[in-house]
């Protein structure tokens, strides 16, 4: 990563609550215009991590830099970032425009100027016929637009979001984050975001940060992320996974040979000199068919159960008299096999993903 | 359908309402008997002692002094009240509970004794009684009651509201006057009229400490003293009216307050 | 940290003059004055605090336990107010005299027996007044049932005693009503007495159980009582082992409150009492009032009845097994 495009760094980071460590040595760099997110359940230190960043938590050690600038001690509103909060926080006895020309208020801009901004940014939201309305006479999605308008005015160097989409229902959680990736692509804004819902993260971000117990546990893209898990804990975190508890045999055309409860499979990775690992495999990397496919990984299956969930059927597959098992999730169209049936399993040596702890 | 306990309880408090509604019904009624005796039964009505009172220049005066004794006050109260709960409110030190305590203390200590004390002290710092001593003590028993409103509003304002004022570049300061209290507003405008009405009506802290010029339950309390005279059914009235118009006022103001703005 | 050079440098590129007037906030904060002492005193969490913490510290102890630590220190000395050229020697006689005579002891614990018996006549009232506003009213009801009782407590203390007075003189209502009826020949002579008091105290105090009371039952959820009536209990078992219970919070308060309050009343037993049943906050007010330069005797007099009414509380709220501290809180 170039030194001049990164807008946000942590440099050992520290910050505890009590005896309790809610974020440990954390290093972490942030470049311009990016998308990043930090996922994680709760109490992972994603939440600290953005409130260290937006200056409402001081870290006990280390340092963060914004725009190369120290900011570690600085109090919120000399730091040139904005929160987008996860209640929203519009201030309930302001008009839409009053929350917006809040902070252009402050910055110390005049009357007309301030007009100006605010038409811009709710124009920029699709508001502009809401100016006048108080927060309460608005929708939980037009709230979090102003919301959003109101942590852009002052033009931040970074715009920071604690989860605020959670407040929203399902249906318009989706439409939500095309717009909201939709418009950092446009604004050119670079977005922290932070989430507990790994579907979220997926959609939206360019980098995502996995976080548990403090501390990082992988940093990469969605597809990284999703098909390359480093640990058991992100392997968990993001979708289904089905786990190998496995001895290394050896390698093989580049591959490394592991061993399953007696079955040999084959994985794109490297074992790094153990003896024993552990690899994840995504249900739906598992392809089914009738005849052997030419595979290095096969192996043929009873199917136990099989759950219809509309767009997909989960599948649950057994040999060895049910001493191995796997998940597997496959398309509806794709598949004729019942419960019962005996189905050839088999995937990609690439997808099965030895995990570094 | 009723149940012969619904029925028992729903008697009970009626004939509560009557104990608490007849004695004020009856001093109403007392004010417009024609006679200078005060008691029952009434052969003639007039409204001549309504007259008389407000031609009484010290009945006037002991208003108007009372009304600008509990004015002051109550600002003081409101003043002092809110800045000990902004500072107790998100303050966790060592003494936390001690200093709540302190703050709640004049609320329960004995009026007798809160009045007589106040009394010394005052004598001590070198005060003089009259009205600057009236309105201390009235400040001092009236601003627990403030604190502890503004408090439990204060516990209701989500943090991200005051944060976001900081986030978007307010001081503590505008975060607090911008943000903050008009959050207050609803428990501020309960807390003034609750201090407006403890204030007027109090009796023994103005006893004790008042100088020349009496406050208006201090009148009434010594005309009492020295034999009824019917013209107290006129002011009690006056006071009345003007206390329960107030209350009412300002019970409805509040929730409607509440109401929007929760 | 970011010097006030830097920043203001930095706010004044952004205002530019095309941009019209600027409003009372931007003017306010765009200040240098301001800025500078925004910097100085708000900038950090410890400094915040203590501008805030020093004035409220100052006013709490000076003015809400100032009063109280002079009178007992007044109590301990020979003369007050002090005479000229004279120092005031230490002395435990204000304290002594108390229980030398009976006619001090005599108002002391009639007060605070008649304070207990108002308390729980007070109690035994208003419970079931409560209970009926809690639990048997439609929540819309409840407001409106609440402020009907609450409008007599705006009245001050004078004009509802002196309500009272109307209400149970020789020629009083009362007794208008029982000669009319029949039931007694002459006046039943009520006022000026334990009677006459009792009305008064209840009369002025019954809110302060009240609302207690209310807060408290109105907290228990509906379902607590219905899983009760399911496992099978009448309703005098849910009451005993349900609501009575969970109900103790609002009882110790409203006990609370209703005794220090009606032990501190002056007003009304001076109007409704009579030489049978002077209170001891007459008697204290009698060294400030009636007799000259007699304030040592009344600040120790005021020291025992403060220090008895605290320890009667305590004692109370120990039988009812709470933690202290939680009265207002």
């Amino acid at each position: 990563m170039h030194r001049q495009s990164t807008i946000a760094r942590f440099t050992d980071v520290t910050k505890r609550f009590g005896k309790n460590v809610a974020v440990g040595r954390l290093h972490l760099d942030i470049a311009q215009g990016e998308f990043v997110t930090l996922l994680g359940p709760s109490g992972c230190g994603k939440s600290t991590t953005l409130r260290m960043l937006g200056g409402f938590e001081t870290p006990d050690e280390g340092r963060i830099l914004l725009a190369g600038e120290d900011v570690t001690r600085l109090p919120p509103n000399r730091r040139d970032v904005n929160m987008v909060f996860q209640d929203y926080a519009l201030f309930p006895h302001m008009t839409v425009a009053g929350n917006i020309a809040f902070g252009l208020e402050l910055q110390g801009h005049g009357r007309g100027a301030i007009d100006a901004r605010v038409s811009e940014l709710l124009e920029l939201v699709q508001l502009g016929s809401f100016r006048d309305r108080m927060p309460d006479q608005l929708s939980g999605g037009q709230r979090q637009r102003v919301a959003l308008a109101r942590a852009l005015a002052r033009e931040p160097k970074l715009l920071l979001l604690d989860e605020p989409l959670g407040a929203l229902d399902a249906k318009l959680r989706g439409q939500v984050q095309i717009e909201l990736k939709a418009l950092q692509q446009r604004t050119g804004k670079t977005f922290l975001f932070v989430t507990h819902d790994q579907e979220e993260a997926l959609t939206m971000s360019d980098r995502i940060i996995v976080m548990n117990a403090g501390r990082i546990e992988q940093d990469g893209t969605p597809e990284e992320l999703y098909h390359q898990p480093r640990s058991r804990f992100v392997a968990d975190f993001i979708g289904e996974t089905n786990l190998f508890a496995c001895q290394v045999r050896g390698s093989e055309d580049g591959l490394a040979v592991l061993d399953w409860n007696g079955i040999l499979l084959r994985a794109a990775g490297s074992p790094d000199g153990r003896t024993s690992v552990e690899a994840a495999l995504r249900p739906e990397s598992i392809r089914l068919s009738t005849e052997r496919p030419d595979q290095a990984n096969a192996l043929r299956m009873r199917i136990a159960r099989r759950v219809f969930k509309g767009s997909r059927i989960d599948l649950d597959l057994e040999a060895q008299d049910g001493d191995v098992r796997l998940k597997a999730s496959a398309d509806p169209a794709a598949i004729e096999a019942l419960t019962g049936d005996t189905v050839w399993a088999s995937w990609d040596p690439a997808r099965l993903a030895i995990l570094q702890a | 359908m009723m149940r012969p306990s619904q029925i028992a309880l729903t008697t009970f408090y009626w004939a509560f309402i009557v104990y608490l509604f007849l004695p004020l019904a009856l001093m109403v009624v007392m004010g417009f008997k024609d006679s200078n005796f005060i008691g029952f039964p009434i052969n003639a009505w007039t409204t001549r002692w309504y007259v008389q009172v407000f031609q009484d220049t010290a009945v006037l005066q002991a208003f108007g002094y009372t009304l600008l004794i509990s004015i002051a006050s109550t600002a003081l109260s409101l003043v002092i009240g809110t800045w000990c709960a902004v500072f107790l409110g998100p303050a966790r030190f060592w003494g936390r509970a001690l200093v709540f305590a302190v703050m709640c203390l004049p609320a329960v200590i004995p009026g007798v004794i809160s009045a007589i004390s106040m009394r010394i002290f005052i004598r001590a710092i070198g005060l003089d009684p009259g009205t600057g001593a009236i309105i201390l003590g009235l400040t001092i028993h009236n601003v627990p009651f403030v604190a502890l409103m503004v408090l439990s509003r204060l516990g209701a304002i989500p943090r991200s509201q005051v944060e976001a004022a900081r986030d978007l570049g307010a001081d503590s300061l505008v975060a607090f006057l911008r943000v903050t209290l008009p959050f207050l507003f609803p428990s501020l405008l309960g807390a003034s009229i609750f201090c407006m009405l403890l204030s007027f009506d109090d009796f023994v802290r103005a006893f004790f400490l008042g100088g020349y010029q009496p406050t208006l339950p201090v009148l009434i309390f010594a005309e009492l003293r020295s034999g009824m005279s019917p013209a107290i059914n006129a002011i009690s009235t006056v006071v009345l009216v003007v206390t329960a118009a107030l209350g009412l006022w300002a019970e409805r103001g509040t929730r409607r307050l509440k109401g929007t703005r929760s | 940290m970011a010097t006030t050079s830097e920043r203001t440098g930095n706010d004044a590129a952004l205002i530019r003059p095309q941009d019209g007037t600027r409003g009372f906030w931007t003017r306010l904060t765009g200040n240098p004055a301001y800025q500078r002492a925004s910097d100085l005193l708000l900038s950090s969490d410890r400094r915040r605090f203590w501008l805030l913490a020093v004035p409220a510290l100052i006013w709490m102890f000076g003015t809400h336990l100032g009063p109280i630590l002079t009178m007992i220190r007044i109590s301990f000395l020979d003369s007050y107010p002090p005479t000229a050229g004279r120092v005031p020697d230490v002395t435990l006689e204000n304290y002594l005299l108390f229980f030398q005579a009976p006619n001090y002891i005599t108002p002391f614990v009639r007060t605070f027996v008649y304070s207990t018996c108002y308390t729980l006549l007070t109690l035994s009232l208003m419970y079931p007044i409560a209970y009926f506003l809690a639990k048997k009213l439609r929540p819309s009801r409840q407001m409106l049932f609440l402020l009907l009782l609450l409008v007599p407590f705006w009245v001050g203390e004078i004009v509802r005693t002196y309500a009272i007075m109307i209400l149970l003189g020789n020629r009083g209502f009362l007794n208008i009503v029982l000669m009319g009826l029949g039931l007694t020949s002459r006046p039943i002579p009520f006022m000026y007495t334990g009677f006459s008091l009792g009305m008064g105290l209840v009369y002025l105090t019954s809110l302060y159980m009240l609302l207690p009371l209310y807060a408290s039952l109105e907290k228990i959820p509906r379902n607590y009582l219905e899983a009760a009536a399911d496992l099978g209990a009448g309703s005098w078992t849910r009451f005993r082992r349900v609501t009575l219970p969970l109900s103790k919070d609002g009882i110790a308060s409203g006990c609370v409150l209703v005794f220090l309050i009606s032990t501190g009343y002056y007003a009304t037993p001076v109007l409704l009492g009579g030489p049978s049943t002077t209170v001891f906050a007459e008697t204290i007010a009698g060294f400030f009032h009636v007799a000259g330069d007699k304030w040592p005797e009344g600040a120790a007099f005021s020291t025992i009845m403060l220090l008895a009414s605290l320890v009667t509380v305590g004692l109370f709220l120990r039988l009812l097994g709470r933690r202290r501290g939680s009265l207002l809180g």
